[in-house]
């Protein structure tokens, strides 16, 4: 009995969220306000939606059994015996890191170009995976320091003419600076607190910006920023500085504009490679050791000695200075950057990236990366749901996986007896 | 009075009003947070919902016929309060219930994406477009020397303040006094523990959550009728400044969350006032985090003990 | 390094066999613009009119014995996305493109235009530095913000003659643009604005600004930016008593500016392009809108109809679709449109475009002021 009324409470509940938001529309007549009924289709969707509810809420126990007898596929089973995987490994890699490579010259420009924007997605998930996923310090502003390595590497390169290549490290510093000046004084609050205030300082960064016309154009933003160059080989048409030997004339073949989306494609393979390759040493040193330490059992570390300000602050930094890399090459990528390309809503999907993929893992922030920038790409024919289903997936995710698509696994050493 | 200080009571009674609302949206993010340690990040879309409805009931009932404007606002004010409570009521069940007791960071993510969601959801249901009302309740007071600064202070500002402070002191009554507010409290202070004790802690936290809902539904109504215009993005900003007024006034802390709104909106409209407003949105941020320097608890937040 | 050299080549010649298109007797029309996000019906009025003119040109046997077909690419007004949009056009081997339609999308979209040889002709991206870079391939039917500003300072200073000005401006590329330039230009003519400032694009408490203008006893302010903004701020000025005279540019002359201020709409100055609408040759035009249900009143639904008409009559005159050998021809004509005679300038903007100062009435019609 208590479960009719519970069906009958559920579907009541759906009527209410459902009758006047989505069964009432509001029109302007001339000036003044009116209110019509939806179509009659769409009520009927509406009804159709809380019988739905009401049968769900009925047999509910009765679905979830049947669920429940669904085989649920591990990926445990899918892998290799342990032993076998070390062998495997280095093979595996070496593969990959080839079809890398190799992979764009088959593929059409745009797969190219999505390759590359979801190679900015992984450095920037990498980053804040060292922040949120390590050290446990929740940030909420982390598009603050992409922000600072782009407009660091688009001021440089049209102020003073700097090429990429000398722009990157300097980027990275830059944005790694900041990150310093701002952990200094906030990393002693505590985990809420600390989103808000990053959040603030993500959105301190984005006015700024918009409001220093003189220096970053404003909302104008910098166009035509330099694209890399291969040793001095540009990717143009024509070689825009004197002297300068276009790549494809170096190289005696006819132009093509896919060689530069490749090579900036090959770059962000590399940068990418190198940041995986740095953090995942780094969570093997003692510095990473004591991030997970830290997010685990603060006080346990305190009293064993461990300096909580600098182990937070490097942590803090270093994600900086990652997000400073992806940022120089976004901006290198796109030839233009303003204001709007750094909004909250930035952050906050690179954080969902952090989350769905699990948080500490690198393999899973590079699936979780993969999957938010091309689910998107492929659900372009609803484009207007697409938002919407981006914001269900993030809670759809949370409940059924909530330890991310590929949770950490600690690197370990098992003692044989 | 002289020209500088009739323009700075304007200020201050543009601030406070401001402030106001900020408080009443920053109830909901604190009572939450105080009960579950979690942030309610779809709070924002809920107060945005609440003005919405508003709007609907209010433009039906003027159709109808309908002319009375307290009955109106009494019956709008009525039906938001059911949507919005219901609202608050199916994220928290939806979205948040399942993951209780799992990880912070899950829940906020949770949060976010159904903030997205509802967001789009209105987008998709009622249009992107702004969505206007015709003022309902015009008029005022002016004081001050015509030639020098006239200093307006209208019926609907005395309106906002005044709905502000009731409910804030119903709703400190209600938490002091009645037996529930008796085991809200008790789920702040030790949520396993009252449970144990056998209060229906599910329940009061459904209920924390109906309470945050009206709150909003109420400053969507008031906001609805003051600024006449809502769209689907109205919520997003909205809840992250009152969001940065609840961490202001310490999180978990009622009287904090109504301190640091009215904080927040008298900063605002003060460097309006005296800088380039472009910059307003900087110097109150700055502020959240001079404050959290000095006091890392908010202003009335109690400060954390660590246990071991 | 020989051997190197060769297999590079090889790998390139690939890419290029890849790339070659097919040829086929439909000719593809990329329409770039907001589909979805805060925008989108601007983006709207873009397609529509690109659409009609569409099928309009296929009614009447199409351009050099083929059709044409509208493709629409959503770039969401977001710069990102709008190099992903652009690099997906050249990708599907798209030649020709309408939009995009928000300044900030179309600048970095037309860098990629012109490298890989894509005619594009922008029908509501108003912001002159897109011109400014000597492509070739770039065009627009729209006027620009550098003619609009001056236009609307001409109109302040002789006709209005504020004593105390403002300038308020919406923090965004459009609004602070033409900002600037109408300040500018009231400078040289000896107004000096009391007040130059920004306000954040979205909020809805102007409350502290307008007690400030107040405080300065404004008497004219012009505002640079959108209706949603502005029309807050007119209803609140009016709730405050603050009378100064409001001026806009086109991005405030939208119906919706009355809905939400009301009353306090009445009387506010527009610049506006002339209203296509009202022109009596384009009445079979606006006929053929409204029974398909589409509003043609939108400030881009002309200037993209004429976009497109522009591109296809070169198409017939030079017997070519080669983008490069449309802009030449483009560059040294005159076209009868849709929205009047159109002739480029060297930088692909409109020779003169004309702008009209309405009155604005609080039930959302206007009336021309000169």
């Amino acid at each position: 009995m208590s479960k009719i009324y519970n069906a009958i409470f559920a579907a009541g509940i759906t009527f209410v969220l459902a009758c006047l938001m989505i069964g009432v529309k509001l029109n302007t007549e001339g000036t003044t306000l009116t209110v019509s009924g939806a179509s009659g289709e769409q009520w009927s969707w509406i009804v159709g939606g809380i019988v739905l509810v009401f049968l769900a809420q009925l047999f509910a126990d009765r679905i979830d059994t049947l669920f429940g007898k669904l085989p649920k596929p591990k990926i445990g089973a899918l892998l290799p015996a342990e032993e076998k995987r070390a062998t495997l490994k280095p093979w595996l890699l070496a593969a990959l890191i080839v079809g890398l490579l190799v992979w764009p010259f088959m593929v059409s420009r745009g797969a190219v170009d999505l390759a590359t924007l979801t190679l900015i997605y992984i450095m920037l998930g990498l980053g804040l995976n060292i922040v949120v996923g390590l050290a446990g310090l929740l940030d909420l502003g982390f598009v603050a320091f992409y922000a600072v390595g782009a407009y660091t590497y688009a001021l440089l390169s049209q102020y003073f003419g700097l090429s990429f290549w000398a722009c990157l490290p300097i980027a990275a510093g830059l944005a790694a600076t900041f990150g310093f000046i701002l952990g200094f004084p906030v990393l002693r609050l505590r985990g809420d607190y600390l989103a808000i205030v990053t959040l603030g300082f993500g959105e301190i960064i984005r006015i700024l910006l918009n409001n220093w016309t003189a220096l970053t154009g404003g909302p104008n933003g910098i166009s035509g920023i330099e694209k890399p160059t291969l040793f001095g080989l540009e990717f143009t048409r024509r070689a825009k500085e004197e002297g300068n030997v276009p790549f494809h004339e170096w190289m005696g073949i006819d132009y093509s504009s896919s060689y530069k989306v490749i090579f900036l494609y090959l770059i962000a393979v590399i940068l990418m490679l190198f940041v995986v390759y740095v953090i995942n040493r780094l969570t093997r040193m003692p510095i990473g050791r004591a991030w997970e330490a830290l997010r685990e059992d603060e006080i346990a570390c305190r009293s064993l000695g461990l300096n909580r300000t600098i182990i937070k602050l490097s942590a803090f930094t270093l994600g900086a200075s990652t997000a400073g890399f992806a940022g120089a090459f976004f901006a290198a990528r796109q030839g233009f950057i303003s204001p709007e390309s750094f909004i909250f809503i930035e952050s906050a999907i690179i954080l969902a990236i952090v989350v769905l993929g699990g948080m500490g893992s690198q393999i899973g922030v590079i699936l979780a990366a993969i999957v938010m920038t091309i689910l998107p790409e492929l659900a372009r024919e609803f484009s207007e749901y697409r938002m919407l289903l981006f914001g269900l997936l993030m809670v759809v995710m949370m409940r059924w996986r909530p330890q991310g698509l590929v949770p950490m696994k600690r690197p370990h050493l098992e003692l044989n007896q | 009075m002289t020209e500088t200080s009739l323009y700075l009571i304007q200020q201050l009674i543009n601030g406070l009003t401001i402030g106001s609302t900020y408080a009443l949206i920053a109830i909901g993010y604190t009572m939450v947070y105080g009960i579950i340690g979690m942030i309610n990040f779809a709070h924002g879309e809920i107060y945005m919902i609440g003005s919405y409805v508003t709007f609907i009931v209010i433009a039906g009932l003027m159709s109808m016929g309908l002319v009375s404007l307290p009955i109106v606002l009494l019956i709008a004010l009525i039906i938001a309060i059911i949507t919005s409570s219901t609202y608050g009521w199916t994220v928290e069940r939806v979205a948040y219930r399942p993951l209780r007791g799992s990880n912070r960071l899950i829940a906020l993510i949770s949060a976010i994406g159904m903030s997205i969601f509802l967001q789009n959801f209105v987008v998709l249901s009622q249009g992107s477009r702004d969505v206007a009302l015709p003022p309902q309740i015009s008029g005022g007071w002016t004081f001050g020397d015509p030639s020098v600064f006239e200093v307006s202070f209208s019926y609907m500002q005395l309106l906002i303040w005044l709905a502000t402070f009731l409910t804030m002191a119903g709703l400190t009554l209600f938490i002091s006094k009645s037996r529930m507010g008796r085991a809200c409290r008790a789920c702040s202070e030790d949520l396993g523990m009252t449970n144990l004790l056998g209060i229906n802690t599910n329940k009061i936290i459904s209920m924390t959550f109906v309470i945050g809902a009206a709150l909003a539904a109420i400053a969507g109504l008031l906001l609805g009728l003051y600024y006449g215009v809502v769209n689907p993005f109205v919520g997003f900003m909205a809840g992250l400044k009152a969001f940065t007024a609840a961490v202001l006034g310490g999180i978990g802390s009622i009287p904090g969350a109504m301190l640091g709104g009215l904080i927040l909106g008298v900063t605002e409209a003060l460097t309006s006032a005296y800088f380039p407003s472009e910059y307003k949105d900087v110097v109150a941020f700055s502020l959240l985090v001079l404050i959290l320097l000095f006091r890392p608890s908010g202003l009335l937040g109690k400060p954390e003990v660590e246990k071991v | 390094m020989k051997t190197l050299k060769t297999t590079l080549k090889a790998v390139a010649l690939a890419v290029m066999g890849t790339a070659a298109m097919a040829q086929a007797d439909t000719l593809k029309i990329g329409i770039a613009g907001p589909a979805t996000g805060p925008v989108a019906q601007y983006g709207d009025m873009q397609k529509i009119g690109a659409m009609m003119a569409i099928e309009q040109i296929n009614k009447a046997g199409g351009v050099n014995g083929m059709e044409l077909e509208g493709v629409i690419y959503d770039d969401a007004c977001d710069p990102k996305q709008a190099v992903a949009v652009a690099n997906k056009i050249v990708n599907d081997g798209i030649q020709h493109v309408i939009g995009h339609l928000c300044s900030s999308s179309t600048e970095p979209a037309s860098d990629i235009y012109e490298e890989e040889g894509v005619l594009m002709i922008t029908a509501a991206s108003t912001s002159p530095t897109i011109t400014e870079k000597g492509h070739q391939l770039i065009f627009r039917t729209i006027g620009l913000d550098s003619l609009q500003g001056p236009f609307a300072a001409s109109y302040i200073i002789n006709s209005v003659k504020p004593q105390r000005m403002a300038i308020i401006h919406d923090k965004q590329q459009y609004g602070e643009g033409l900002a600037t330039s109408v300040k500018n230009e009231v400078e040289k003519a000896g107004i000096k604005p009391v007040m130059f400032e920004g306000v954040t694009a979205g909020d809805k408490d102007f409350s502290a600004l307008i007690a400030k203008l107040k405080k300065e006893n404004v008497d004219f302010v012009y505002y640079g930016g959108y209706h949603p903004e502005l029309g807050l701020i007119l209803r609140q000025s009016k709730e405050k008593g603050f009378g100064a005279k409001f001026m806009g540019p086109e991005g405030v002359g939208n119906p919706d500016i009355s809905k939400i201020a009301g009353e306090a709409s009445e009387g506010l100055l527009v610049t506006l392009p002339q209203s296509f609408d009202q022109d009596p040759e384009n009445q079979k035009l606006v006929a053929a809108f409204k029974a398909k249900g589409e509003d043609p009143t939108g400030p881009f639904v002309f200037p993209a109809y004429s976009a497109l008409q522009v591109m296809t009559d070169s198409m017939k005159a030079t017997g070519s679709v080669s983008p490069d050998e449309l802009a030449e021809y483009m560059r040294g004509n005159a076209f009868d449109t849709t929205t009047g005679k159109l002739e480029f300038d060297a930088k692909g903007d409109l020779k003169q475009f004309s702008f009209v100062v309405y009155n604005w009435h609080a039930d959302g019609s206007k009336t021309a002021v000169k």
